[in-house]
């Protein structure tokens, strides 16, 4: 091939010159091999958390919702602020792996089941916060239309029992998703492990996979079916959560933004979260052959992309409050730049729209720290957006007597605290036991699936570690 | 009610089953301060949390205990279950009653209503009347006779009395609050007559005796004044808050806003003045406010008696005065308004002020024909030396001086409220006997010899004169709870050394009254609660030949206060009076009208006097406040400072009543206590303080956080002249953006509710201008909705429950602000937004146009609370009613104050006004009774617990489908408007436009 046809070849999903097997070893082993010292440590601290979220939601629960710093002006705090933090974080898995398989993005494979996982773990978090925010958690199958004697029936007019069809439906579809992206490495688990019992287990699970044609090609389907259905649940859910507050009437919530702004900024903090855990997972269990460079930066862009739709939204909704010349509309917007909460709204705006520039520049898009750092600005970011809408909002609303300042208490953070405990102990053990790269889509993109395997000249493919990085001149 | 002694009142079965504890518990001699009110979790029961956060499964002790009742096995005779009997009766306040009538359930009484047919209550009440019934279940009251700490018994206090009085010459001392009583007043002659060695002080740290020794300078005698607001045009106050808390406050806000009730624009208003230091309740509503010290008031008020010597006679004792206030703007305003409106103009002074400030008030209203007109003088019998303002530090010095042997109180608390350097507590250990009639183990009583449990003014038979004469029977309408006492029993155990039931004494007082057919009569008055024709004859108002030479002789002395010295002035609190309300729960928790504090007693300053002393202004969401320490005489007073906008400078008031120990659950260790600073020379204030900032902060509860109302139309306000120019000048405050006029009213996206018209449709107004922001409407719809008290630590939470609250709003400049005043109910909106979010739909909306909460049906998630424009809904964050209900070791007794018509509400469900949705469907079945179909109550069936109580009628109520209702007529006022109207939320309760009566020579 001459040098200068200006042919620029995509860089390679897969480095370090795997083979199929290699990279079977690579992923299975981490489950196969002895548990790490370093694990029982992490699970031990997760666990001591999970029991503080417990402790601290049995004592809600025994005492009443006035534990929380709640009062009669702000009757939502950290617990909803909770929720659609976690329920934004837990968009990403959805996102990569139905949205990005649509759309045939091969990157995704390093990191879809990983992300599945943390949207899995995130949802069960958020999920926690509405059941246990209510004031008598024991009646909270009302909000379920079941026939009773009562007579009493769900209000659907409700953004509040769209939430929990939204939320409950996108988690049953997530781990449903999972799971069957999970079969086929479940087989191959399955004939690897050395203890009888773990493959009793992982065979059982697995649905007696054989990797036969027929079943290869009932799997794809049924993927790609999932996959459809999962694709407008990215939209919807947060989408629904937004109603929460654009269909009340408090300036600030009654927004028409909303849905847009909401899903952008939910993908805007799964994809920083993913960011976070994988830079993490890939050094301890050196998987950077597979979460590569590329798919940090790859991802990158998406956060710069998705952190510029989040600042779009803020800005929009000034210019929105100016131009519908609503007072109290005004009055929200600007009291949340220069009034008592100005601190949490600067807090936001810099970590979401100032933080993700230094994407713009490819050094830093390609840096690891830099990468780590940000993605988790942007998620203290994001979480101080949720809590400027939902607090700034009703703490200085129509009538300023009922005015009254929120701030949170014991209770309200270690709660908070605890759902990491959840977050991280499930988390933990879905790194020890399962396969936290989707073995077998993974190999689909390299090089070796690729049915015209040699060139047009007859020639094998360069190694991937022949090929140099993409020189994109300007 | 039966006449025959008995013990205690009548339990529930589990005091048999637990009757040791109680036994226990009523022989310890101070009942536990249940610190607990507020804070739902102690240390007690963290370890039954943590078992219940390992496991959940305790989920089901969260559920409603239920418990059964059971009916009537035989029908008692007048009692229908569920049916309430109400009572007439007469609630005593100082020396004057004001007719009541009293709701009682199954023989519980419930609730406290004014007796239309009072001239001093016309229906009307003000807080303290509302939360008296309260009273009467505070379990902390005391429950025996004790003797030198021992429990002991009535009957051993009468043995006592007959071997301790057997000789007529004992010298002894009395010391009484103010009595109106016929009885009461009979059985002091009597005593006085039976031991002539025996002295008696009338003590009130609130009282009129300053006021009457005034008039005595005047006129010579001691008369009493009765304001015809209705008659003034023109009110001019110094200082004298008429109403709230002064006497007669309940006919004064009556009349007063009879005056302001503006129906069209041809309509008068009157135009009230204030003089004051303090921001008052009365202030706040003044059509111009002058902020000057207390110590300037005399200056003043001569000042204004000189510049009106001139133009008329009988002022001529101050002609040629000459002090700074004399070239005062306002002195020659008020002198001409007082000029061209004689004998419709009303001035007044508070009581504390001195007796001469007073003599020349009256001076003054003689002179310009006032008196007689618009102010009435009254003869008032009872009115004897013991009045004089002198009486208690004539009796302490008696003491001090061994020439006392026996020491009555009857009622009072002098060792808490009287004057510091009377030292009463001294003066308690000189006397060899001492004996005191209290409600309470207060501080009085525990440095008695014998205390006398004291019963309710619910609880025994009385009488009590009305401020202006006319009689009432207080007759009980429950057995004494705690078989306390009256005055007038105890007065008779002193006079004749055995036993007299109050029944007997009351009757025999009244056969003086009623001559002829007495049974009959008395039955009549008993039922009616008012007996008319002893009203009290109007006095002589001719000056008398000493006034000339007293004024001469005071006004050499008379001089403003010097500018930079600091005065403190003490003011009786607007929620616990002098104290005597401390351990009332929902006045401790009543948001102060003015400040909006509950819970705590404060310094109150202007913001330049305070910037003085380096307290900071609070921003929004700081709950605590710098304690300045305020000294006097060497005795210090650490207190919170509060600003409050329009306090004159170089000027502290604080309101005395708190700071109490071992009192009862409410009342102890809240606040400050005040009084120690209070010397007999500086009653009203002390000229000259050092105060400054210790550098420790103090928590306080303030039910407000945001003072101004941020150019929003929430308050829509003009003056008469502009109403006039443009009627409508409320609804047309209204703006939204993009709609023109040819739009009319706002669309709705979804279906209007169809309402039927066989359902009656509720609307309510409040007329701003009527409205005072007593706040009465609070307490009243405390009491009728089983409204628990919450405590001070949630309260500063900003989670009180009062369903009805009244916003206070300053605007202008901080020095001289205006004040409005708005109460905000439930606005039962036709498109409410709280009914669209609901998941479970438990608040929805009634055929008969009422926005109503299921309470059973709600899981609390509060969207409801978040969506409501107006922040009216209230959650129950924690078991609110259950620790209120079980604060103390005898929770039946609170619990016997409740509602039975209104559901008590559990944790975690919300809460609001239902536009007493219980009295609503009372009217609605007795109409359907007597009609046979219709369920349309006649107009003013039904009224609301805020609506009857409240003293300036600012609330009417009704049915808006009636064309004639007074609702409609109301609602189709000019200056009806509703509140955010621009969100199509259609809230069925409006506002009537706020007037002001502004004087152009002083704009």
């Amino acid at each position: 091939m001459s040098s200068n046809s200006g042919y620029v070849e995509e860089a390679p999903l897969v480095k370090g010159n795997h083979t199929f097997s290699s990279i079977t070893a690579l992923v299975a082993d981490i489950v196969e091999k002895p548990t790490p010292f370093w694990w029982y440590i992490a699970f031990g601290i997760s666990n001591l958390l999970l029991g503080l979220l417990f402790a601290m939601l049995g004592y809600l629960i025994w005492e009443g919702t006035g534990v929380w710093g709640l009062n009669n002006t702000v009757a939502w705090g950290w617990a909803i602020i909770n929720f659609v933090w976690w329920v934004g974080i837990g968009h990403a898995g959805t996102l990569i792996s139905a949205v990005l398989f649509l759309f045939r993005q091969g990157w995704r494979t390093a990191i879809n089941r990983f992300a599945e996982a943390m949207t899995i773990f995130a949802v069960m978090c958020a999920g926690i916060f509405p059941a246990v925010h209510v004031g008598r958690i024991w009646v909270i199958y009302w909000v379920f239309p079941l026939p009773n004697q009562m007579q009493m029936w769900p209000n659907f007019n409700s953004p509040l029992l769209w939430d929990v069809f939204a939320v409950s439906t996108y988690f049953t579809v997530s781990l449903l998703f999972w799971y069957v992206g999970l079969i086929p490495d479940l087989a191959t688990l399955r004939d690897r492990v050395k203890n009888k019992l773990a493959a009793k287990i992982y065979g059982i699970f697995a649905l007696g996979w054989t990797g036969g044609n027929r079943q290869w090609q009932h799997y794809e389907k049924s993927y790609m079916i999932l996959a459809g259905i999962a694709t407008p649940l990215v939209l919807s859910v947060h989408t629904i959560v937004s109603f929460d507050f654009a269909v009340s009437i408090i300036p600030g919530w009654h927004t028409t933004i909303f849905p847009p702004y909401f899903v952008a900024g939910a993908i805007f903090s799964g994809f920083a979260m993913v960011m976070t855990l994988m830079i993490i997972a890939r050094k301890i269990y050196g998987l950077e052959d597979i979460m590569t460079i590329d798919h940090i930066e790859k991802m990158n862009i998406i956060i710069l992309v998705t952190g510029w739709m989040v600042g779009f939204a803020y800005i929009m909704e000034f210019f929105i409050a100016w131009y519908s010349g609503v007072e109290y509309e005004k009055f929200a917007f600007v009291n949340r730049a220069i009034g008592p909460y100005a601190w949490a709204y600067w807090i936001m705006m810099s970590c979401n729209v100032i933080a993700p520039n230094f994407f713009w520049f490819k050094k830093m898009r390609r840096s690891i720290p830099v990468s780590f750092v940000l993605s988790i600005v942007v998620n203290i970011g994001m979480w101080f957006e949720r809590f400027v809408i939902t607090v700034t909002s009703l703490a200085q609303d129509f009538l300023p007597g009922s005015w009254a300042y929120y701030s949170p208490t014991w209770v309200d953070v270690l709660t908070y605290v605890g759902t990491f405990g959840l977050f991280f102990s499930n988390f933990l053990l879905f790194l020890r036991f399962l396969p936290m790269i989707a073995i077998a889509e993974v190999k689909m993109v390299m090089p070796q699936a690729d049915p015209h395997y040699y060139d047009e000249d007859g020639n094998e493919p360069k190694k991937s570690d022949q090929i140099n990085e993409p020189n994109i001149k300007a | 009610m039966s006449n025959t002694e008995s013990k205690t009142y009548w339990r529930s079965l589990e005091d048999l089953s637990r009757n040791e504890a109680y036994k226990d518990y009523i022989n310890r001699e101070f009942p536990e301060g249940a610190g607990e009110l507020s804070d739902g979790y102690s240390r007690r029961n963290f370890l039954q949390i943590m078992g219940a956060s390992v496991a959940l499964a305790g989920l089901a002790a969260c559920r409603k205990p239920v418990q059964k009742l059971l009916p009537y096995h035989k029908q008692p005779e007048n009692v229908v279950a569920g049916i309430p009997l109400y009572y007439a009766s007469a609630l005593p306040f100082q020396d004057y009653g004001v007719g009541v009538v009293v709701t009682t359930n199954e023989g519980r009484p419930t609730k406290i209503e004014g007796n239309e047919d009072h001239p001093g209550s016309r229906g009307a009440t003000n807080v303290f009347q509302q939360a008296s019934i309260l009273d009467l279940y505070d379990v902390n009251r005391s429950r025996a006779v004790r003797h030198n700490g021992e429990e002991s018994s009535w009957n051993d206090f009468v043995a006592f009395c007959s071997s301790h009085f057997a000789d007529r010459n004992k010298n002894i001392a009395f010391i009484s609050e103010a009595n109106g009583s016929p009885t009461y007043n009979r059985l002091k002659a009597e005593i006085l007559g039976r031991f002539p060695n025996a002295r008696w002080a009338t003590y009130e740290p609130f009282g009129a005796a300053n006021q009457l020794a005034g008039s005595e300078i005047t006129f010579g005698s001691k008369l009493r004044p009765h304001y015809h607001f209705d008659k003034a045009d023109v009110v001019i106050s110094l200082d004298f808050d008429f109403l709230n808390i002064a006497p007669n406050d309940v006919e004064n806000s009556m009349s007063y806003a009879d005056r302001r009730r503006v129906q069209s624009t041809s309509d008068e208003m009157n135009r009230l003045y204030i003089v004051e230091p303090g921001l008052s309740q009365t202030g706040s509503n003044a059509d111009h406010r002058l902020r000057i010290k207390a110590g300037d008031m005399a200056a003043f008020t001569a000042a204004l008696a000189s510049r009106l010597s001139s133009g008329v006679s009988g002022l001529e004792a101050f002609s040629g005065v000459n002090n700074e206030f004399s070239q005062h703007s306002w002195v020659s305003v008020l002198a001409q308004e007082l000029l061209s409106n004689r004998g419709n103009s009303i001035l007044a002074a508070g009581n504390s002020y001195s007796p001469e400030v007073h003599a020349t008030v009256a001076a003054i209203n003689a002179a310009v024909g006032n008196a007689g007109s618009t102010v009435e003088y009254l003869n008032v019998p009872f009115l004897d030396d013991s009045y004089n303002p002198d009486s208690l530090r004539n009796v302490a010095r008696d003491v001090r001086n061994g020439t006392i042997d026996t020491l009555i109180i009857v009622g009072g608390n002098p060792v808490y409220n009287a004057p510091a350097d009377l030292e009463f507590a001294t003066v308690m250990q000189q006397a060899s006997t001492t004996i005191h009639l209290a409600s309470h183990i207060d501080e009085t009583s525990k440095l008695a010899q014998w205390h006398v449990n004291r019963a309710h003014f619910l609880e025994f038979w009385g009488d009590a004169h009305s401020y202006t004469g006319e009689l009432s029977v207080i007759q009980p309408v429950i057995r004494p709870l705690f078989g306390g006492k009256s005055e007038i029993e105890f007065l008779a155990a002193i006079l004749h050394g055995e036993n007299h039931e109050g029944y007997d004494l009351v009757r025999e007082s009244w056969r003086n009254v009623l001559t002829s057919e007495f049974d009959n009569s008395w039955n009549e008055v008993v039922h009616d609660g008012i007996y008319r024709q002893t009203r009290f004859s109007s006095g002589n108002t001719g000056l008398s030949s000493g006034f000339n030479s007293s004024m001469r002789s005071w006004l050499t002395s008379v001089q403003g206060s010097s500018s930079s010295d600091i005065e403190l002035i003490f003011k009786a609190d607007n929620r616990i009076y002098d104290g005597r309300y401390a351990n009332n729960g929902w006045l401790q928790e009543f948001p102060d009208p003015v400040t909006k504090i509950t819970w705590d007693n404060v310094a109150a300053m202007s913001p330049a006097m305070a910037a003085s002393i380096g307290v900071r202004e609070r921003s929004f969401g700081e709950t605590t406040y710098d304690l300045v320490t305020i000294t006097s005489g060497g005795t210090e007073l650490t207190m919170p400072a509060w600003i409050v906008p329009g306090h004159a400078d170089n000027s502290i008031t604080v309101t005395v009543g708190y700071g109490r120990q071992n009192i009862g659950a409410s009342a102890d260790d809240i606040g400050h206590n005040s009084y120690i600073l209070r010397t007999y020379d500086n009653q009203l204030a002390v000229p000259s303080v050092t105060v400054a900032r210790n550098g420790r902060s103090y928590p306080i509860a303030c039910t407000q956080n945001h003072h101004q109302m941020e150019d929003r139309p929430l308050v829509r306000e003009a003056t008469l002249e502009e109403y006039r120019a443009k009627p409508d000048f409320a609804p047309a405050m209204v703006y939204t953006p993009g709609r023109r006029p040819e739009d009319g009213k706002p669309k709705n996206l979804f279906n209007d509710q169809m309402f039927p018209p066989h359902q009656p449709q509720w609307g309510m107004a409040i007329d701003l201008n009527a409205c005072t922001g007593c706040g009465v409407c609070t307490i009243a719809c405390q009491a009728e909705n089983n409204i628990p008290v919450i405590g001070k630590r949630e309260v500063e939470r900003n989670r009180e429950m009062h369903w009805i609250r009244v916003d206070r709003y300053f605007q202008g400049d901080k020095e001289n602000p205006k004040v409005v005043h708005q109460p905000i109910p439930c606005m039962h909106c036709e498109q409410a937004p709280c009914e669209l979010v609901c998941p479970v739909a438990a608040t929805t909306h009634s055929d008969d146009g009422l926005n109503q909460m299921t309470y059973n049906q709600c899981i609390g998630t509060r969207y409801c609370s978040n969506n409501c424009p107006y922040k009216v809904r209230r959650f129950n964050f924690f078991n609110y009613a259950k620790n209120w209900l079980e604060i103390d070791e005898d929770p039946d007794i609170i619990q016997m104050a409740m509602n039975p018509d209104v559901s008590v509400r559990f944790r975690g469900v919300m809460e609001k006004c239902t536009y007493c949705v219980q009295r609503i469907n009372r009217a609605k079945i007795a109409r359907k009774n007597e009609t046979g179909n219709s369920i349309k109550p006649v107009d003013g069936a039904v009224k609301t617990a805020c609506q009857q109580a409240c003293p300036s009628q600012a609330i009417t109520f009704g049915d808006i489908t009636d064309q004639e209702s007074v609702i409609s007529r109301t609602k189709s006022n000019e200056r009806n408007y509703l509140l955010i109207e621009e969100l199509n939320i259609r809230p069925r309760t409006s506002y009537l436009g706020k007037l002001r009566n502004p004087n152009t020579e002083l704009v």
